[in-house]
């Protein structure tokens, strides 16, 4: 899941900061608990879960970060 | 080189002395936490370690050493060597936690859940154990409680050589915790309990075990997320709740192919309990005693695998 992430073209790598939690540590159980996640693998953005369980096509992970960053240059 | 700075357990296993451990923290340059552990003179050891608490030990070195006891050594011939050895690098920190291994591959262990203090519930399971051939007897604490009779436990449980870890109060009473109310475990007790194990794996039916008691471990000082049997503990304790949370089974299950074990046995919640995912094994054990009823865990090879049931008697 990390890989479909690191994989986004460059402009969009530019919009975003990406944190991967490792399940094998007490650190990263507590942010997938905190998430309220069930599956791995799993998606948050804007510490919404987004995607569980399966990888997303990268046009729809490209299409939902820019949504995200357009509201968030409209409120500012 | 022992790191400056660094807080690091040590255990030294001495010779020619009474006390076979002794236990201490490194912080930086200085010395705390000294414990002659398993045999000795408690009160003198008591005020050795009290007068050299929070000491640097290039002061101490020169106290400790040359003083002849037995053997050509003595309690703080022995200490001495043992911080040498930990600031010099000889000496490697200790594990977060004691694990054991059971040598033996077996094919039926009883597991024992908390005891806290009952000789005759041990008693009782030694006695069946024994009538039914059962190869081995696991107690997962806690060993001690509120009972009288933690003296008698801890007495039954070296006769009978049966294999048995700390529990939470068990860890709290070795250290000498205030809060701890077992106040019948004597200083020869506590530094017995010191000395048990707090993880054990174990081979049965040709798959691999470990058996630990719950969630304290986690918090024990140096505890790393990547010792042996650390993940199974991290799935057990915190991401199901001690099998509690069945939502997030989908991720333990996604998890399992990263297990050493293949049986994970624990005994904090106590409440009884198994579950088979990804296709691991999962026990939760119950208290030995509830409302006047013996219980105890037989796991046991079975003609197609491994089989898990709970013993009931009056």
């Amino acid at each position: 899941m990390a890989e479909s992430v690191k994989v986004l073209p460059k402009d969009i790598q530019q919009m975003i900061d990406v944190y991967e939690w490792d399940m094998r540590t007490r650190e990263g159980v507590q942010r997938f608990r905190e998430l309220k996640a069930k599956s791995l693998p799993s998606v948050a953005l804007d510490d919404e879960l987004m995607y569980e369980s399966l990888i997303p096509m990268q046009e729809e992970l490209i299409a939902e970060i820019q949504r995200r960053y357009r509201e968030k240059n409209q409120e500012n | 080189m022992n790191e400056p700075g660094r807080n690091k357990n040590f255990i030294y296993h001495t010779a020619g002395v009474c006390p076979p451990e002794i236990h201490f923290r490194i912080a930086g340059e200085t010395v705390t936490d000294v414990r002659f552990v398993g045999g000795g003179c408690p009160g003198n050891a008591e005020l050795v370690s009290r007068l050299i608490n929070k000491q640097p030990v290039k002061e101490i070195l020169p106290l400790l050493d040359g003083i002849d006891c037995r053997n050509n050594t003595s309690c703080p011939q022995e200490l001495s060597k043992a911080l040498t050895a930990a600031m010099g690098g000889r000496l490697s920190p200790a594990d977060s936690f004691r694990l054991a291994t059971d040598p033996k591959p077996r094919k039926s262990i009883a597991f024992i859940g908390e005891l806290g203090g009952n000789c005759r519930a041990l008693k009782e399971v030694i006695k069946t154990a024994e009538k039914k051939g059962i190869e081995a007897i696991y107690c997962l604490g806690n060993l001690t409680g509120f009972d009288s009779s933690n003296r008698a436990v801890m007495q039954s449980i070296r006769k009978h050589n049966i294999r048995a870890i700390q529990g939470e109060q068990d860890w709290k009473c070795a250290q000498k915790a205030k809060a701890a109310n077992q106040s019948s475990v004597g200083a020869r007790d506590r530094d017995r309990l010191a000395q048990l194990p707090q993880v054990i794996r174990f081979t049965v039916a040709g798959k691999c075990g470990v058996a630990f008691f719950g969630d304290y471990l986690q918090r024990l000082p140096d505890y790393s997320d990547y010792e042996p049997f650390s993940l199974e503990m991290n799935m057990v304790c915190g991401l199901t709740d001690f099998m509690r949370d069945e939502s997030v089974f989908p991720a333990l299950e996604a998890m399992t192919s990263q297990f050493e074990a293949d049986i994970i046995v624990f005994s904090q919640p106590r409440r009884w309990g198994y579950w088979l995912v990804g296709g691991r094994h999962f026990i939760s054990l119950g208290p030995a005693m509830d409302a006047e009823q013996l219980s105890w865990g037989l796991l046991q090879a079975t003609g197609d695998g491994l089989g898990f049931r709970i013993e009931k008697q009056r």
